[in-house]
């Protein structure tokens, strides 16, 4: 198996800055997806992805390749984070949790649009149960291969593909009317 | 590649192949292609595009980044190591030089006077011998 992180990582966890940073420009972005996704909080979302961070620079002088890809380890310790913060909302619940704040900036209207679409789907994501969103945020977000999404989620192929499956028929249903606006918008763009 | 297989897969992973696992892909565009699927891969295909309307959004800021950054492993190889010792070394060095050169007494009139009669022969000390 061949990682292609295993080289930064050494060099980083050797005190080199360079590599350090090509680690961080490499994979932050996509930890604070995944956790935004998961969590939809960006404040929380940045907490997560720092914390992932904490952690890499912790193991990384001890890292040995071979055991896991350096970057399912990392999807793995950003689910665990996101989990662990999904959990006490539940225990702890937040009575403001959910409410939006309307902006007082008026927005040209289709900065508006896409805005509410957003958070429109936020919303569909967040009523998902945490495994099939999880299971989502890595295939259609993250762009992971079947495999390598069963693994960070530590399930078979099959499992995932039925926690792929069950989400997506949720969010069809719940987001049906912005999936056909769009749609309509395309087709309508591409006959103008 | 039967229907239910080819309908899981779009239930699964949507409209867009590339997601699809490798070893299926050709089947399952040969079967959409002859089964005629297309009501099917449309509603995949505006469930796609309602996803990606979150993408975009979660551009970190740069101030997280430097955060992490502030706080990444500050290693110390053996090269820099040695270079810190060299550098140390000739710290100490000019400190003791300037230092010991303050500590020594400076020199005087009579101290050179005292130097000079060392050459001399001291006629006072003779005449004492001789009396």
């Amino acid at each position: 198996m061949i990682d292609p992180d295993a080289e930064l990582v050494r060099s980083a966890g050797a005190g080199d800055a360079h590599a350090a940073e090509a680690l961080v420009r490499r994979h932050l972005p996509r930890m604070v997806g995944l956790a935004r996704r998961m969590l939809n909080d960006a404040v929380e979302a940045e907490d997560v992805a720092q914390e992932v961070f904490l952690r890499v620079w912790r193991e990384a002088p001890r890292w040995r390749p071979g055991l896991a890809k350096f970057e399912t380890w990392m999807h793995r310790v950003a689910l665990n984070l996101c989990y662990d913060r999904l959990r006490r909302r539940r225990e702890k619940p937040d009575a403001d949790a959910g409410l939006s704040v309307a902006d007082p900036t008026p927005l040209a209207s289709d900065a508006w649009l896409a805005r509410q679409r957003a958070a429109k789907v936020q919303a569909a994501l967040a009523a998902l149960p945490d495994r099939q969103r999880a299971a989502i945020a890595l295939v259609h977000f993250q762009d992971m291969s079947n495999i390598a999404a069963a693994e960070m989620l530590d399930v078979s192929v099959e499992a995932l593909e039925s926690l792929l499956a069950r989400g997506r028929r949720a969010l069809k249903a719940a987001l049906a009317d912005v999936a056909q606006d769009l749609l309509g918008d395309a087709d309508g763009a591409a006959r103008m | 590649m039967d229907r239910n297989r080819f309908e899981l897969l779009l239930d699964a992973y949507g409209a867009d192949m590339r997601r699809w696992p490798a070893n299926e892909r050709a089947a399952a565009a040969s079967f959409a292609a002859q089964e005629g699927a297309a009501e099917a891969l449309l509603e995949a295909r505006q469930l796609d595009a309602a996803l990606d309307a979150v993408l975009g959004q979660e551009a970190p800021s740069s101030e997280l980044s430097a955060r992490i950054l502030a706080r990444r492993p500050q290693g110390w190889p053996l090269d820099r190591r040695a270079l810190m010792a060299l550098a140390a070394c000739a710290v100490l060095g000019l400190l003791l030089g300037f230092g010991g050169g303050q500590l020594a007494p400076a020199p005087d009139n009579q101290g050179a006077a005292f130097f000079a009669m060392a050459f001399e022969a001291p006629p006072a000390f003779a005449i004492e011998d001789e009396g």
